[in-house]
């Protein structure tokens, strides 16, 4: 690197465009996390605390975002007598679920794809993808015929294969990358020395598991932050945090903070496992075309 | 190549002759073990067919009996109970001419992406450039991660709370400098879709800048040195060769966002349902309303159909993008010949 | 093992992380998985006319029902007691609360598709009533049905408030019945007694009558109120806004608010036929016509000295605004007057709010040749049975509705919750008549003089359009007038763009 800063001659231009990229990145971040942190903060306020608003124009009394007696009867309201608990539970059943039923079959198929040429590959590659693409809310009246028809509304089962619905299609787009990568060698020289096929890719397995870690992590990320199908599939019977949430805007009563609270029990999760894959984050977030 | 050709794991995804010779040469990446189809050991068809029968089967179910049915809808009037589904003579498709919610929803959907993405990328590419090798990246990408971590809908309650004219934090402070009277960024039909850009570019900006970055990182260095060398000043640099590297990431980038505005209406639905008096009633808000809201399944379907057409178009443009020789071969690490 | 080139896709460094995380998903995973359905499960044991009470309450002891209904007070005081219920019949019922939307939504997938995950809903008169009446059991062969119980008080008109067992319960027709009065919801003046009474001498000097709110204020009368605060405000006196309507974000009550005051001025209606009963051909509309624009222009006026914010609100959030105290007067429905009187969240507590009928309509301003009245409009939540159910279900759903609706379950939401009663008798109750005077245990009895004894009668009554496309057509009148007061558009565009959506949406 150190040919690159040789040619970086200090100047005026210099410390002025340093100083505005600091000013830059603070602005960015305060504005990244203050959303997170009023949310956090109006957590634990009492509803008069958190609609309490200095003046306009009068900055010093921005200091009453956090001046308050911090309470957790938001906290308490949602598990004690609203059944956050077993939302809580229901989201990540049913997230987890679909995560490892997408990873099972996705393996297959696009363990599969990833080996075998045939005519139109290509565009059954295409058309599973697109199933992923489709707006739901086109399409959400014949599924739900669908799983009607199949005793599934309702049902956490019947959550797992709503959210395996699009973390499917993703499943076999990405683990085909991951496929792609280990050359057909290995199983080759395993099979020349007598292993059976299922063998082979059993040996394969370790080379691809890092990714395919990384992935059930995003499909549950996906499922745990649905709306549509939850409310509509899950329908009451499998709430899961997100549309538990929704509920407590009530036409006489928008329980402002037990809203926030919940948004903190349903973000705080994610953040950790954002943390935890962030680096194949992007891989996951752009069906593989990217990879860091 | 034959039917039976195996894919050597050479290139991504499928293998061609060409790719097999590419990946042969000397500057390929890694060794290739390429050998006449004589020596594989026969591999069955029929197995690898039986491996992806289920997750086949699961995903037509899933699409389909829907696609056929939005065909259906989309060509009747649903009768209301115990009324036969009536065919219309294309009538759901011909009132587009005069619907004036179903052009304005198009329009406004472009409208929205377009800002959506403009500032997206501005900021996101700007943020990856600062950030780039800076000792401090590490830690500030995993914060600047955070709010797409979030669920749309807890994003759009968060929102909808700042934004409150009587009580919201972003309410106050947008008063406090001065940019904003008594009404709030929800309450006027000149800003609210601003205000539900605002809460886009939050949520989705750091996609571009983890993007930019994992672009960035594969800029060579040594072109990047000897441009320094002919006095090349960081913009420039930038321009010539970095973002030669990182556009076509971007575009996916872009891409994909848009498909996600198609998609996914939690927020907006709960921010301003497609008010106040239409100033962001996007396409996808306009159909959930005739769709779950009016019940009127025919037209809705209608307009489902057209936003799957223009989904699917840019479906393939995104997966002929994914396909591009040239991006496959940076990806690799090697240099354009 | 095998040649990794430099910038392969993945690296091995956290390779075993990810696989323990992997490992222990499953085994998170295989810990236990739960299925939770919406089944239905029916038993019935035999009755006769002439068994006793307690059997025909029991009859379907064992079964289990399912409820969606709409996240109010009266729905979660019903959840509340679902243990008496139980003991009672012995039937086991879920209830799904949810927004208003999100209902609809899954209400008219369900009564749709045929099918009958619900069997019990809550019809909210106009976004579900109107849309889906048909696919609703008509109660009145139950009604008369001497193998189940029955109300003591019966199910006649006399018994509920007039004009709600037509408002929730007839639709165009008057032979079916497809719900029972559950919970209602009446309009009516909120207003500031304290700021009021303050500035009434001043504005006494300027116009040369009283700012006061009785049942002769006009809307002229409140234009005026309304535009004295303002120019009060805007002169740097410490004072809120003067009045505020629900103009944003919520199609319904944003319609309801204009037709109230159509409705005031000449008892205009948005078409010609049967209010109470409403029509799935109502014809052309009368949109458009001198007295709409008219209206719709003092519509505009009006909104232009009301809070600015009222792009954004809906009720609940004119409501907190006015619970912060930042706007004078509130149109609101009477059920939320348990929200303001609440000390712990509203500064408009403690005596110092009153309530008021609707405003009444200008002399001056009805061309149509009609009276001038109260406008006052409500959205009655009724009970309904999924018709899709099996003859079994739809009795023992009957017999959660009219247990639901019993004067002893009404008042006791009442006193608890602050729900909003629909049946007479619940008013004659000593401890109600006097909960109506301050201080009072309910405060929603404050606005009942407002609501019962005037608002909700006749001429004063309006239901609005009952039409199957009704959802439509309160986006499309909320669409049009929030372009109107934004000033998008003048009040003789905004009617003929209502009429030319409207005749087009009924293909006349």
């Amino acid at each position: 690197m150190a040919s690159r800063e040789i040619a970086q001659y200090p100047t005026a231009t210099r410390r002025v465009l340093g100083v505005a990229t600091i000013l830059f990145v603070a602005f960015y971040l305060i504005w990244t996390l203050l959303p997170l942190l009023i949310m956090f903060l109006s957590s634990f306020k009492d509803l008069l605390d958190a609609f309490q608003l200095p003046a306009t124009g009068d900055w010093g009394g921005a200091a009453l975002l956090f001046t308050f007696e911090p309470t957790t009867k938001h906290y308490q309201n949602l598990f004690l007598d609203l059944n956050f608990g077993t939302y809580l539970g229901n989201s990540l059943i049913a997230s987890l679920g679909s995560a490892l039923v997408s990873v099972v079959l996705g393996s297959t198929a696009a363990y599969a794809l990833s080996r075998l040429d045939f005519r139109g590959k290509n565009d059954l590659f295409f058309w599973i993808i697109s199933t992923r693409m489709a707006p739901v809310v086109a399409v959400l009246v014949p599924l739900y015929a669908i799983f009607r028809s199949l005793d599934l509304i309702g049902t956490l089962p019947g959550l797992i294969l709503a959210y395996t619905t699009f973390n499917l299609p993703f499943a076999i787009w990405i683990l085909k990358g991951f496929f792609d990568n280990v050359p057909y060698a290995i199983e080759e020289a395993a099979m020349c020395d007598g292993s059976t096929r299922l063998q082979a890719l059993r040996m394969i397995m370790p080379l691809v598991a890092p990714g395919i870690g990384a992935f059930i992590v995003l499909c549950v990320l996906f499922g745990w932050n649905d709306y549509l199908f939850s409310s509509i599939i899950g329908s009451g019977g499998a709430k899961t945090l997100p549309a538990a949430t929704i509920a407590l805007v009530q036409p006489q009563n928008i329980q402002w903070g037990s809203i926030m609270a919940a948004g903190a029990v349903t973000t705080v999760p994610m953040l950790f496992l954002g943390v935890l894959i962030r680096r194949y984050l992007v891989a996951g977030l752009t069906m593989g075309a990217v990879r860091e | 190549m034959t039917d039976q050709a195996i894919n050597t794991g050479a290139g991504r995804p499928a293998v061609s002759p060409q790719a097999v010779v590419d990946a042969a040469r000397p500057t390929g990446v890694r060794q290739i073990d390429y050998r006449p189809d004589a020596f594989n050991p026969a591999p069955s068809r029929r197995f690898y067919f039986l491996m992806m029968t289920p997750s086949i089967v699961l995903l037509a179910g899933i699409s389909i009996y829907p696609f056929i049915w939005l065909i259906y809808m989309s060509l009747h009037t649903v009768g209301e109970a115990g009324q036969p589904d009536v065919w219309n003579d294309f009538k759901n498709f011909t009132r587009f001419a005069t619907d004036g919610k179903f052009q304005n929803g198009w329009l406004l959907l472009i409208k929205y992406s377009a800002m959506c993405m403009v500032l997206e990328v501005g900021l996101g590419v700007l943020l990856a450039v600062i950030l780039n090798r800076s000792k401090l990246e590490k830690f500030l990408v995993t914060i600047i991660l955070m709010p797409m971590m979030m669920a749309p809908i807890i994003a759009g309650l968060v929102w909808l709370f700042l934004y409150n004219g009587a009580f919201g934090w972003y309410h106050w402070l947008l008063q406090s400098i001065g940019i904003l009277g008594p009404t709030s960024v929800l309450g006027d039909s000149d800003i609210a879709m601003f205000g539900l850009v605002a809460v886009d570019v939050w949520q989705w900006t750091p996609l571009i800048t983890l993007i930019t970055l994992a672009g960035l990182k594969r800029v060579p260095q040594d072109q990047l040195e000897a441009n320094m060398v002919d006095g090349a000043g960081p913009l420039r640099n930038f321009i010539s060769v970095a973002l030669p590297n990182i556009y076509p990431f971007l575009l996916i980038a872009v891409l994909l966002r848009f498909m996600d505005n198609f998609r996914f209406i939690d927020a907006i639905l709960i921010l301003t349902g497609g008010g106040p008096a239409d100033a962001t009633n996007m396409l996808p808000v306009y159909l959930f309303d005739v769709s779950f809201q009016y019940f009127k399944l025919g037209r809705g379907a209608a307009v489902a159909l057209t936003l799957l057409l223009v989904t699917i178009v840019l479906g393939m443009v995104l997966v002929k993008l994914f396909e591009d020789p040239r991006r496959k071969i940076k990806v690799h690490g090697r240099e354009e010949g | 093992m095998f040649y990794k080139p430099k910038n392969a896709l993945y690296k091995t460094i956290s390779r075993r992380k990810f696989l323990e995380l992997g490992g222990s998903a499953a085994v998170a995973l295989g810990a236990g998985s739960i299925a939770v359905g919406l089944n239905s499960v029916i038993t019935r044991r035999p009755v006769y006319a002439a068994s006793s009470d307690d059997a025909k309450w029991k009859q379907y002891s064992g079964s289990k029902l399912v409820f969606m209904s709409e996240n109010t007070p009266p729905s979660f005081a019903i959840k509340e007691k679902l243990k008496v219920f139980y003991d009672l019949t012995g039937i086991e019922v879920e209830i799904l609360t949810d927004q208003l939307p999100t209902v609809q939504q899954k209400v008219g997938i369900d009564l749709r598709s045929g099918k009958s995950d619900f069997h019990l809903n809550y019809v909210q008169d106009k976004p579900i009533g109107s849309p889906f009446a048909d696919y609703y059991a008509d109660y009145t062969p139950y009604l008369t049905d001497d193998t189940l119980p029955q109300d003591p008080e019966g199910y006649g008109k006399d018994v509920w408030f007039e004009n709600f067992l037509d408002a929730c319960g007839h639709y165009y027709s008057s032979e079916r019945l497809v719900a029972l009065p559950y919970d209602a919801a009446v309009a009516c003046t909120f207003y500031r007694q304290d700021l009021f009474e303050k500035y009434s001498k001043d504005f006494e000097k300027d116009h040369g009558y009283r700012m006061e709110f009785t049942a002769d204020t006009t809307w002229k009368n409140l234009t005026e109120f309304t535009a004295f605060f303002k120019k009060l405000k805007e002169s740097g006196t410490d004072v809120p806004y003067g009045y505020a309507q629900h103009h944003g974000s919520f199609a319904w009550t944003t319609q309801l608010d204009i037709q109230r005051m159509m409705f005031a001025n000449g008892r205009w209606q948005d078409f010609s036929v049967d209010d109470k009963i409403g029509s799935k051909t109502p014809g052309p509309t009368n949109w458009g016509d001198k007295q709409s624009v008219l209206i719709m222009q003092k519509y505009k006026e009006h909104a232009d000295v009301c809070h600015p914010d009222n792009l954004a609100n809906g009720t609940i959030e004119l409501n907190s605004v006015y619970q912060a105290g930042k706007v004078a007067s509130q149109v609101q429905y009477h059920e939320f007057a348990a929200s303001i009187e609440d000390e712990k969240t509203s500064a408009a507590a403690g005596g110092k709010t009153a309530y008021a009928p609707c405003p009444k309509g200008e002399a001056s301003w009805i061309v149509n040749g009609g009276q001038a009245v109260n406008g006052t409009n409500c959205g009655i939540g009724g009970i309904g049975i999924n018709g899709n159910a099996s003859d079994d279900l739809k009795r023992a759903a009957y017999i959660f509705a009219i247990w639901s609706v019993s004067k002893d379950n009404q008042l006791e939401v009442l006193k608890g919750l602050g729900g909003t009663p629909t049946r007479k008798s619940v008013l004659a109750v000593p401890e109600v008549a006097a909960a109506r005077k301050r201080p009072t245990t309910m405060p929603n009895a404050l606005t009942f003089d407002a609501v019962y004894d005037l608002g909700i009668k006749d001429p004063h009554f309006v239901l609005g359009p009952k039409i199957p496309n009704t959802n439509e057509y309160h986006q499309i009148m909320a669409t049009e007038a929030q372009k109107l007061v934004a000033g998008k558009q003048s009040a003789e565009e905004c009617c003929n763009s209502i009429k030319a959506q409207l005749d087009d949406m009924h293909d006349v």
